[in-house]
Order: structure tokens, then C-alpha cells, then sequence
């Protein structure tokens, strides 16, 4: 299968660079002790939130916020992986390898993308394993948490997606860093000027973190979902259309 | 495909017959009115070539000529804006996993993931050509270039010789039927030069093989046949073996044309502007005849050499002038 050695090739290139490691260990760094904050805090607001009549549960007040933090680091951290993937490559004159050999553009840029996806994998693991350990203490609530970690994974694929598209446009990696955090976070807080009343905006539908907080308060609304997976499927396009039209030169 | 006809006739261009049906079972590689622009800059104008089984295509020219993209064209790595590329009968536009299957081809800078051990890499390279048995594959292109013992080291601490032998055994690890190599000895010691002409003399006895270099010696050494591109245009094309061997001859005495095309071995005389002759003979060996000839009559030999040939003044006369000349 090609696909599979062009992601093979990937996920070889990716944990062979300190960055990738550095990154999944700062991350895991941050969380970790943006996990034991909120535990701390938790444990503090315990005996008052035992006189509430329905109070919130360790998974609103420790799991939620961890996610919370997760997903906006993901603006930062994903542009930093995916910005090699082709810029890079271009760079190096690796892509001339994949452009002579028998793999189209969708398998070269599918193939590319399930190798980021390995390496989030990774990262997604470790933050899943942290409310987990909770299991051990006190109740979660499995059907939140799980609700967040979907809503988690759907925005590693689209970051990792935008990423990607943006590496596509460039021959400088930081560039393409660059541009990508910056539609990430535009995506991000593009509503945050809306109007306060409430009013919904096409910003309120395009606000990357609208959708995700949805997910990560429990509620599966397709449309959440729905709107991630039409970011990585457009994102992925994009670039197939950007690596073909660089190709022709039209 | 586009018709040949599309593209600007020029007078000299070498064309095989590959229209007749009986001639297209050897071609390999067949390139029509390529043409392609960088921005308002042309730099393809209807470039035509034909590869066959057995045939070293030296493609000759200066630095931005159009080589390195003739070459990424014919590879697929660019697409041109007219004319079109077959390789094994499989249009490279409309047809590109097929006919990319039977290419190899190393670009002017070998496509080396320097983070991968040898090994490592000529096995992904022989996967994206879907070779079923990659590891036999990888030890007999690894053999061919003088790879064996390296095999576990990672690319980037190898010099730049293993780099450019690496670059080499990833194009030719499927075995295919169109090797590509743009500027394959560029950096290179003389030992290595010299290995590395040996061995694509050795891969175009069973494959079509095409490869750019600005140096005409190189061509001389390892292709059956020559093309000269200059400023976008193919100005000659043809095969190399069977060119006229002409001799230089400088006098101090004057002679008469008549008394120098009596020597033996000797069939044709001319004169050239700086006053000297040229003499054309059956073989170089001839030089002997003429050196004893000449200093019996007491004619003062100056210079007797071999003369540049036709691709040679061809070639010279770019280098010199920048400027076109007929051949």
C-alpha cells in the first residue's frame, strides 16, 4: 500500500526530530500541572460545593478546563509539527521523490496527514490518561469526558489539517507556522467581538471554540462534529489542490 | 498526443520514426512540443525527444538552458503548459501512476531523508515503486552503486559521494525501464566521477537513460547520443558514434591542398580561418602518416590534434557567444 509508506515515512521523519519529542514533552509538562491545579482548586472548593443543592462534578470542574487548555495549545503547538511536512520537504527537494514515484497527490497529502495524526495520537493519549486516573477516587462522568475527548481528537484532525495546507503554501517552514496559527487562532476567536446579546453571527457558526465547548460540556450536536470534519476534509483539498496547481505553475 | 507537427521544426533535430508501429515497440520515452514558462519567462519552447531501449541521451547545456526542467517535466515533478510525455506507452498527463512506474530519477539535488539509515530509506523507495521483493531489490541497487557497506549509517553523515550514490540506487532500485539523472557527477572527486560514469554506462545497456550535464567530455564518455538545448530550444540532437574524425594541422611552410589530401588514410581537406588545415581521416592513427609526411617535405610541423568535432564546435560556440549556430 502507498499510502502506508508515505505514512510510515512521516511518522519515521516526525519522531526523529527533537521537536517532536520536545513539544509532546512540554505539553505534557503544561497539562500535567494544569491537572494538578485544578485538583488543588477542586479539593479547596469541596466542602462548599457539598451545600450546593446540584453541584458541579469533578469532571465539569477539573476535566472541562484541562480539555479547555489542551485545545488552545493546540493552535500553537500543531502548526509547529505540520509546518515541515512540506515546506520542509520542498526545502530539502524530497518532494521531486514523491512527485516521480507512482503515489497520487490525495494518497501523498492523506498519507502525510495520517502521520500527524499518529503523532496527536500520542499527545491525545496522554491527555485522556490524566482524567482517568481520577476513575481510581471519585465518579466521573464517562458520557462528558468522553463527549470531550472527541470534541478534542476532531480538533487535532482540523489543526493538524489547517497545518498541513499552510505548509503547503511555502518553502519557509516558520511561515508556514505562521500562517497557520494565525487562521487557527482567527478560527478560534472570530466571534469574540460579536455582540453581547447573544445574537448568533456567521462568526458564532465559523468560532472554532464555540463548537468545541459544545463538545466538551457533553453535548454531541452533529453540527459540532459536522463542522470539524468539513474543516480537515477542506483542508485537506486545499492542499491537494495547492500541490497540483504548484506542479502546473498555472 | 500532440503532434509533432505543433512543434518548431528545427533543421538539425534527430528524429526517430517511432510513428511507424513496427519502430514504437523499443521506445520508452517519447516527449512532444514540450513547452513551459515561468512566470512571463519562457523557458521550454516545443522541446521533442525520443528514448529507446539502449539509447544514453546526454543532454547538453549551459547553466539555464532548461535542462533541470526539461528533465522535471519528463519525470512528472512539473507539468508542461503544452506538448506531452509517454514513458512505456503511458501518457505521464493522463496516465501518471502507470507511467511513473517504469521512471527513475534523480534530481540535481538527490531527494534524501537524511534523518533515515540507508537501508531504511532504499526500502521506502522501492515500496512507493510497488517492487514485491524490496529486500532483494535494495541489496542489488546497493551492489550496483557501492553501497554494502554503509547500508545501516544515517544519510546525513555520509559524504557527499554516498549521498550522490544513495540519490543513484533510489532511481534505479525498481529497475526501471527510464532512468532520469540531472547533473549525476556535479561535486564529485575525479574517482568518483569516474564510478559514477561507469556505472550509468553499465544501466543504459538494458534501459533508456537520459541525463543533463554541462560538461560535453561527460557525454563524449558515457551516451550513445547527444542533445543541446540552449535558451529553451533544442539546437542538436543525434547520436554520437559515427561522427566524421577530423584532424588539425598547423604549418609553417605553406602547403597545397592537393599534396596533403595525397597522404594516405586522408579523404577530405579544409582550411580554417586561423590559416590551419583539417584534415578528415579514417582514424586518429592516421596523425602518424601525416606528422612523417609533412616533416620529409620540410613543411615545419606547428600542431597536429584531433578537431573539435561537429557537437564540439556546436557546444564551443554556445559557450563562447551565448548565441545559436547552425549544425
Amino acid at each position: 500500500m502507498l499510502i502506508d509508506a508515505v505514512f510510515r515515512r512521516e511518522v519515521q521523519g516526525l519522531f526523529r526530530t527533537p521537536l517532536a519529542w520536545g513539544m509532546l514533552a512540554v505539553t505534557q509538562v503544561v497539562i500535567a500541572w494544569q491537572f494538578l491545579a485544578q485538583i488543588e482548586l477542586f479539593v479547596e472548593l469541596e466542602p462548599r460545593l457539598a451545600r450546593m443543592p446540584l453541584p458541579p462534578g469533578v469532571t465539569q470542574l477539573v476535566v472541562q478546563p484541562l480539555l479547555a487548555t489542551v485545545a488552545m495549545l493546540l493552535l500553537f503547538i500543531v502548526p509547529a509539527l505540520t509546518m515541515q511536512t512540506l515546506a520542509g520537504e520542498r526545502r530539502a527537494g524530497t518532494l521531486a521523490l514523491w512527485y516521480s514515484s507512482p503515489v497520487t497527490l490525495r494518497t501523498l497529502v492523506l498519507g502525510k496527514f495520517a502521520g500527524q495524526c499518529a503523532w496527536l495520537l500520542v499527545l491525545w493519549t496522554g491527555t485522556a490518561l490524566m482524567p482517568l486516573t481520577l476513575a481510581w477516587g471519585t465518579a466521573l462522568d464517562f458520557g462528558t469526558l468522553a463527549a470531550g475527548l472527541l470534541g478534542l481528537a476532531l480538533m487535532m484532525a482540523a489543526a493538524g489539517a489547517v497545518g498541513l495546507f499552510f505548509s503547503s503554501l511555502t518553502t519557509h517552514p516558520a511561515l508556514a507556522a505562521l500562517g497557520g496559527f494565525a487562521c487557527l487562532v482567527f478560527l478560534w476567536m472570530c466571534d469574540w467581538s460579536g455582540p453581547m446579546s447573544g445574537e448568533t453571527t456567521v462568526f458564532t457558526h465559523l468560532s472554532m471554540m464555540n463548537h468545541f465547548q459544545n463538545l466538551a460540556r457533553g453535548y454531541v450536536d452533529s453540527a459540532d462534529v459536522a463542522y470539524f470534519l468539513i474543516v480537515t476534509v477542506a483542508a485537506l483539498a486545499l492542499t491537494v489542490w495547492r500541490l497540483d496547481g504548484d506542479r502546473r505553475a498555472l | 498526443m500532440r503532434s509533432a507537427g505543433l512543434a518548431p521544426r528545427l533543421g538539425s533535430v534527430y528524429r526517430l520514426a517511432n510513428n511507424s508501429p513496427h519502430m514504437t515497440q523499443d521506445v520508452s520515452l517519447v516527449a512532444r512540443g514540450l513547452t513551459r514558462r515561468y512566470g512571463t519567462r519562457a523557458a521550454l519552447h516545443g522541446i521533442d525527444l525520443t528514448l529507446r531501449r539502449g539509447d544514453c541521451l546526454g543532454l547538453l547545456g549551459l547553466n539555464g538552458a532548461g535542462k533541470s526542467t526539461t528533465l522535471r517535466i519528463l519525470t512528472g515533478v512539473i507539468a508542461p503548459h503544452a506538448g506531452s510525455v509517454s514513458i512505456c506507452g503511458h501518457s505521464l498527463a493522463d496516465d501518471a501512476v502507470a507511467a511513473k512506474r517504469h521512471l527513475g530519477y534523480l534530481p540535481d539535488i538527490p531527494p534524501l531523508f537524511v534523518d533515515a539509515r540507508v537501508d531504511e530509506y532504499l526500502a521506502l523507495c522501492a515500496q512507493l515503486r510497488e517492487v514485491a521483493d524490496v529486500g532483494p531489490a535494495v541489496e542489488r541497487a546497493k551492489r550496483r552503486c557501492g553501497l554494502g557497506d554503509v547500508g545501516a549509517r544515517l544519510i546525513r553523515n555520509l559524504s557527499k559521494g554516498y549521498q550522490q550514490r544513495i540519490g543513484i540506487a533510489q532511481a534505479i532500485v525498481h529497475e526501471p525501464a527510464v532512468l532520469v539523472l540531472d547533473e549525476p557527477t556535479v561535486g564529485l572527486d575525479p574517482l568518483q566521477i569516474s564510478d559514477v560514469r561507469r556505472l550509468v554506462r553499465e544501466l543504459a545497456r538494458d534501459r533508456a537513460v537520459i541525463l543533463s550535464t554541462h560538461l560535453l567530455a561527460e557525454v563524449q564518455q558515457i551516451c550513445t547520443r547527444v542533445a543541446i538545448l540552449h535558451e529553451g530550444r533544442l539546437v542538436h540532437e543525434g547520436p554520437l558514434a559515427g561522427e566524421e574524425c577530423w584532424l588539425r594541422l598547423r604549418l609553417r611552410a605553406p602547403a597545397s591542398a592537393p599534396l596533403l589530401a595525397a597522404i594516405g588514410g586522408v579523404h577530405a581537406v579544409k582550411t580554417t580561418e586561423d590559416g590551419a588545415w583539417l584534415l578528415q581521416v579514417d582514424t586518429p592513427a592516421t596523425a602518424e602518416a601525416i606528422a612523417s609526411r609533412v616533416t620529409a617535405d620540410g613543411l615545419g610541423l606547428l600542431e597536429l590534434r584531433a578537431a573539435d568535432s561537429a557537437i564540439e564546435q556546436t557546444f564551443l560556440e554556445l559557450t563562447r557567444s551565448g548565441k545559436v549556430v547552425a549544425c
